[in-house]
């Protein structure tokens, strides 16, 4: 029995462990399921617990960092150009923009609006307090004032009113005021828009994104323009003109070194101007120009060889007869004169007898070559346009000496640069980074010589019309045309149009006055003699001008002069 | 071995998760700074900016004019023969001096 059960036993055990086996394997199974879920659920904790601890790292770090928050200042000075600056040839500054603000009022803000009229009668009497009434009792925003500065932004403020708001804008500013023209350097609108001069010409280059670091050079010379300016102010105040212009060239490149037309006015501020006197008179005012045009008759002359500078012209008549037209000399000349003493003494018959000996056709060719009657080429739009002539019985006779033609003082100055550089037309610019370009010759080097040898004479003989312009050891040469308005016999503008040094042209300076009177109380030194002026001529006035303005810019422009240095070795060594 | 693996790869999970966050703040403290910089440089150029147009407006030829005014001592303008273009001209104008002071120096002596 024993063994029976021994062997039920071990049969059972057996069996048991069969079972056990079988449970086992069982068990394996549902332990290897629950191991899979158990890692699942540990991944997802060690995955939690990561996250937080890269989050708690990460705030901990925050803590720590001492990083400061942003300044509002900092935030609020968000400020980049929106144009180009300009710069004068020397890269002085002319004009930028800055950044400003308007004054505006949000009438819904406004508590009390008896307090609010009070409060601005009080502090800005200027401002026209009915109107700002009639806006805040229609109620939509509007600008109390444009363009505030710091000190007037603090005094609005100073107001406390909630309803005042300052918004932001970038004003354009000019460093030296009214010390350059409106139509040359220009101005823009409050959206900064180019609305005049060159500040129109080139507003989508100046406002080119590429290009904004880089300023427009222009080729002005501030130091020389305030020369010309400060000078050109004077001679007005003295003859008593009613306005004047001034105008500086190279001869080589055409680069315009200074351009004054005066009056003018601060364009820094934005004026609606109606009056005629602010016009350019330089690149914008079309004149007669009198005895200025009879250099270019001797030009043609000489050119054509029809004379030579010695050539005499026999038995000149005081007067000529030209259809029902006379025309005659101011002064008594010789009845023989040379050719090159007709522009000096600026005989009007003697330029006459010239012109009738080239004929019209040379005269037609050389005022289409000049292009005299159109506009003149420049990088503004305030340009004038010559009136057309008609080629009647005398219109010859009547040019030879600058009658019966107009054209504007920047096309003269531009021709007499041609005609004195040796013979090169040139383009006048204002823009000194530009290129450059190739033009045909007016007249040979040999005439341009001669001419150069005359204009000379006109400033330094005893007969000639310009002695106040000769500055020693610049070698100026010019002439003067003194002349009736154009259709207005009222008015008068006095000319001269220098170059310098003669020897070696560099520049070609326009000085120029509307209505000039004779100043009694003044007494020029002429040739060694205290003589009031005789003449209310161009040599008594715009000439005096000129000279003064020579002999100031002179050194600036740094006018090698060997005249001048001899002199000083003498000077020096005695 | 299973085990082993995604011990593994959280690990891995684990350290580019830290890395990226890590990463990703530090080019943000760096933007921020960039952020900051920019900030500072355009405030220096507005700076810079007005300062220019102060210097230009207050060294503007018109200003000079009154400041001199209202010194006391008189300024000249400089004589033409004091102004040189180079040091060859100077030079060479020195040279001219000296020839000429040698010269009269002779005749003296000789007299």
């Amino acid at each position: 029995m024993k063994k029976k059960q021994k062997k039920i036993k071990n049969i059972n055990q057996k069996s048991f462990y069969f079972e056990e086996y079988l449970k086992t394997n069982k068990k394996s199974k549902f332990s290897k399921k629950d191991d899979n879920l158990q890692d699942r659920i540990y991944l997802l904790f060690f995955f939690f617990l990561s996250l937080v601890l890269v989050f708690s790292i990460k705030i901990t770090h925050l803590s720590l960092s001492k990083t400061p928050s942003f300044n509002q200042e900092i935030r609020s000075s968000n400020f980049t150009l929106i144009r180009r600056d300009i710069t004068d040839r020397n890269g002085i500054l002319i004009s930028r923009n800055i950044n400003s603000s308007h004054a505006a009022v949000v009438p819904k803000l406004v508590k009390n609006k008896k307090n609010f009229i009070i409060k601005l009668r009080l502090n800005f009497p200027e401002l026209p307090i009915n109107k700002i009434e009639e806006k805040l009792n229609v109620g939509k925003y509007f600008y109390l004032k444009k363009r505030i500065d710091q000190f007037e932004r603090k005094k609005f403020r100073a107001l406390g009113e909630k309803s005042i708001k300052f918004e932001s804008f970038q004003a354009r500013m000019y460093t030296h005021g009214n010390l350059f023209n409106h139509d040359v350097v220009g101005q823009v609108d409050y959206d900064n828009y180019g609305i005049s001069g060159v500040e129109k010409y080139f507003d989508r280059e100046l406002k080119d994104k590429k290009l904004l670091k880089t300023p427009l050079r222009l080729t002005l010379d501030t130091n020389i323009q305030y020369i010309v300016s400060k000078e050109l102010n004077k001679a007005i105040t003295t003859f008593k003109a009613t306005g004047g212009g001034a105008l500086l060239m190279d001869v080589h490149s055409g680069d315009i070194l200074s351009l004054v037309s005066l009056p003018n006015f601060n364009i820094n501020k934005r004026l609606t101007i109606k009056d005629k006197k602010y016009t350019n008179k330089i690149t914008k005012g079309v004149y007669e120009l009198g005895s200025i045009f009879k250099t270019f008759t001797i030009a043609l002359a000489l050119e054509n060889k029809l004379v030579t500078s010695k050539t005499i012209i026999e038995d000149i008549p005081r007067s000529l007869k030209c259809s029902i037209h006379k025309i005659s000399d101011m002064k008594d000349h010789p009845k023989n004169l040379s050719v090159e003493e007709i522009l000096i003494r600026s005989s009007n018959v003697g330029s006459v007898i010239l012109a009738r000996k080239i004929g019209e056709l040379k005269f037609k060719e050389f005022i289409k070559n000049t292009k005299l009657l159109k506009s003149p080429e420049l990088e503004i739009e305030e340009v004038g346009v010559p009136h057309k002539i008609k080629w009647n019985k005398c219109k010859l006779e009547t040019i030879a000496f600058g009658h019966g033609i107009t054209t504007t003082p920047l096309q003269a100055a531009s021709i007499y640069s041609a005609i004195t550089n040796g013979g090169k037309l040139i383009r006048p610019s204002l823009i000194k980074d530009r290129k450059r370009e190739e033009f045909k010759n007016l007249i040979s080097v040999e005439t341009s010589k001669t001419i150069n040898d005359i204009l000379r004479k006109v400033v330094s003989s005893k007969n000639g019309t310009a002695y106040f312009a000769d500055k020693n050891g610049y070698y100026v040469g010019g002439k003067t045309g003194t002349a009736e308005g154009y259709g207005s016999s009222k008015d008068r503008v006095n000319t001269f149009i220098s170059v310098f040094p003669t020897n070696k042209p560099k520049y070609t300076l326009l000085v120029m006055l509307e209505n000039p009177q004779i100043n009694k109380e003044l007494i020029y030194d002429y040739r060694g003699v205290k003589t009031k002026a005789p003449y209310n001529t161009s040599g008594w006035n715009s000439v005096y001008a000129a000279g003064k303005i020579i002999e100031k810019i002179g050194p600036i422009l740094a006018i090698n002069s060997d005249e001048f240095t001899n002199q000083y070795v003498v000077e020096k060594f005695n | 071995m299973f085990r082993s693996k995604i011990f593994i790869s959280t690990i891995i999970f684990l350290i580019f998760l830290i890395t990226t966050s890590l990463i990703k703040n530090q080019t943000r403290i760096l933007e921020k700074k960039l952020y900051k910089l920019n900030e500072k440089i355009t405030l220096k150029e507005k700076d810079i900016n007005e300062s220019q147009l102060d210097f230009y407006f207050l060294t503007s030829p018109a200003e000079i004019d009154k400041k001199v005014k209202t010194l006391d001592r008189n300024y000249l303008p400089i004589k033409n023969s004091k102004i040189f273009l180079s040091l060859s001209n100077y030079r060479s104008l020195q040279e001219r001096i000296s020839v000429i002071n040698n010269k009269d120096e002779k005749k003296t002596k000789e007299n």
